[in-house]
């Protein structure tokens, strides 16, 4: 303790303004990323066809995607777990001492901070293609519903799955609450309160997003998923092979064409 | 004698009457001779007495000068001065908890815990000798933020400008603050910084020595909600940027975890996570000025 020596760095000297970068980065883009994430996975509670949808709106983004993923998602939540990590460091939790609902929420913050960075990190090996040569990467963009039921059913995925995305949801519902202190967005105990119900309302819709996308997986049946994906796949390479939607679609085609809507019959 | 055993049995029958004369209160001080010493723990055992508070068991445990075992030891020395909860000297933790020594009422406590008493000095600031602690930290904090009403000057102001009821109101709560501390002690992001002296190295020198480890560690709660009190104060506002700076530099208000410990151990009682979302707001005003006007 009598060591103490003044640091100058880089981030000594911006901590102001790192500390409210990363408050930011915690709402945007990380926060609205998980949002549109859970909300999009929730869509296969629509069915498979549904959530192929969603995934191929996404994957149209062609090879933008990789840079957008980058730029958006994964830099800035390295720059926030990096910020929150030190952060972690610097405090000295006390629950023993003092047992009080705010400082019971600040622990949780961050314990579920770090469930989330390793859930977080896990979870990209374990579906997203950067994982494949560490023998992940099994979300197949386009064998969307049958690919992630594929590898979310085992029961310890599963459950693994709910305490991280859980941990994330209330990490970033709480967040929210913390952020309004942070920026000055709510300064009255009335507004403090009316703060709370958002919180919690943001916290359960995500949650039950969350879990109903779980629930959604776990409950697919992963060969009617897989025939409802090829034959969208089918569809959408007879429509290029046409040379686009504004051609007259050929005969059989407009049988076909209604299953472009978010869900198509099942066989 | 019978009487005496009568009485003692009744509050044993139903377990949570307050202790009777002639019951004994025991307690366990953190001691430590000097700074950058060893603690040690020393029992003490004083007669109960009706309404007694932490600082009245100490004049016991400093009149017997004896510990539970016999030995003579050094009187426990301790911080007191107003006994009525507005100077702020005395705080310690007490069952593990910062609170006011003079207002920890002795009954209460063994409510909350029948076996025995627990003190220990405040474990943010360096001790000096018991529990006795430097508190210096707080009163530097003030001055990084310039926590006053600049008003010093030779000649006559005249009078100040008004301050309407709704203001008086809103200052009131902020203005009651003892620079206890015990914001600080609760706080998990406000960690102990000691210094100590250098072989060789002057009392001045080993101030600003101090004085520069202390300007670069939280300036916390109490320091926070000074400088929202002094920049909604129509005199004390003439120099609210420069609190601003001081709010917005290292170890300023972004050090702030939110987990309202402060709020909930303050003795009296101040809206503090208030005040560190308007000093929240206040700051992010300032930035994005800043940004602009340079
Ligand atoms: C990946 C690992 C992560 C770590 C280690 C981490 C760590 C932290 C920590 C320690 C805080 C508290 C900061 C403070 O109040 O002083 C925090 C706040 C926050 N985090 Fe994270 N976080 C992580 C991921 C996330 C994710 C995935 C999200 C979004 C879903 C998120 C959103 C937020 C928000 C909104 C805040 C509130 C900021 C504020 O109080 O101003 N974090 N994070
Ligand atoms: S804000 Fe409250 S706890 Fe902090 S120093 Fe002032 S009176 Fe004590
Ligand atoms: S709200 Fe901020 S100042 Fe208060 S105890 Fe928590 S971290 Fe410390
Ligand atoms: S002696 Fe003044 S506050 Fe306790």
């Amino acid at each position: 303790m009598s060591q103490h020596e003044p640091s100058r760095s880089f981030f000594y000297r911006n901590q102001f303004l790192i500390y409210r970068l990363f408050s930011l980065s915690g709402l945007i883009p990380v926060g609205a990323f998980l949002v549109v994430h859970l909300l999009t996975n929730a869509s296969v509670l629509g069915g498979a066809g549904a959530f192929q949808s969603r995934v191929d709106m996404i994957h149209s983004l062609g090879p933008l995607l990789v840079p957008i993923e980058w730029a958006f998602i994964f830099l800035p939540m390295l720059f926030h777990a990096t910020v929150g990590f030190v952060i972690i460091a610097g405090g000295l939790p006390n629950v023993g001492s003092y047992p009080y609902v705010g400082n019971i929420r600040y622990t949780l913050q961050r314990a579920t901070g770090m469930i989330a960075f390793v859930f977080i990190i896990w979870h990209i090996m374990h579906l997203h293609w950067l994982g494949t040569p560490f023998g992940g990467g099994k979300f197949d963009p386009h064998h969307a519903t049958s690919s992630a039921a594929t590898a979310l059913q085992p029961l310890g995925i599963s459950l693994l799955y709910a305490i991280g995305v859980l941990s994330a949801v209330f990490h970033f519902a709480n967040g929210l609450w913390t952020l309004g202190i942070t920026w000055g967005l709510w300064t009255s105990p009335a507004a403090m309160r009316r703060a709370s119900y958002l919180s919690i309302g943001v916290g359960v819709l995500l949650g039950a997003a969350g879990l109903g996308a779980l629930g959604g997986m776990r409950s697919t049946n992963v060969e009617q998923a897989r025939a409802i994906e090829t034959r969208m796949e089918d569809v959408k390479h007879m429509l290029d092979g046409q040379g686009g939607a504004g051609n007259a679609p050929a005969a059989g085609t407009a049988l076909e064409l209604p299953q472009l809507k978010l869900t198509p019959p099942l066989p | 004698m019978s009487r005496s055993h009568a009485s003692a049995g009744t509050s044993g029958a139903d377990g949570h009457a307050s202790p009777t004369a002639g019951t004994t209160v025991h307690v366990r001080v953190l001691r430590q001779d000097a700074p950058a010493q060893e603690s040690y723990w020393e029992r003490h055992d004083v007669p109960y007495e009706p309404n007694m508070n932490v600082i009245s068991v100490l004049q016991r445990i400093a009149a017997a000068a004896r510990a539970k075992d016999g030995r003579r030891v050094a009187p426990v020395a301790w911080d007191c001065n107003c006994l009525e909860e507005v100077c702020g000297s005395c705080t310690m933790l007490v069952n593990g908890r910062t609170r006011m020594a003079c207002t920890a009422l002795v009954d209460k406590l063994l409510e909350e815990n029948p076996e025995e008493i627990e003190l220990k000095p405040m474990s943010k600031f360096p001790v000096v000798r018991d529990l006795v602690v430097d508190r210096g930290r707080v009163f530097r904090a003030l001055e990084r933020v310039q926590a006053w009403v600049p008003v010093d000057g030779s000649y006559d102001h005249g009078p100040g400008p008004r301050i309407s009821p709704e203001q008086q109101e809103d200052a009131y709560p902020l203005s009651t603050c003892m620079s206890c501390g015990c914001c600080l002690e609760a706080c998990p992001q406000f960690t102990k910084i000691e210094v100590h002296q250098r072989s060789g190295e002057s009392v001045e020198q080993l101030a600003q020595r101090r004085d520069e480890a202390y300007d670069d560690g939280f300036v916390g709660a109490h320091a926070i909600s000074q400088a929202v009190l002094f920049n909604n104060h129509p005199t004390g506002k003439m120099i609210a940027d420069e609190r601003m700076t001081a709010l917005t530099a290292p170890g300023g208000i972004q050090m702030c975890g939110n987990a309202q410990n402060c709020v909930a151990v303050c003795p009296k009682q101040i809206p503090l996570t208030r005040s560190i979302a308007r000093a929240g707001r206040a700051a992010t005003v300032w930035a994005i000025k800043k940004l602009f006007d340079r």
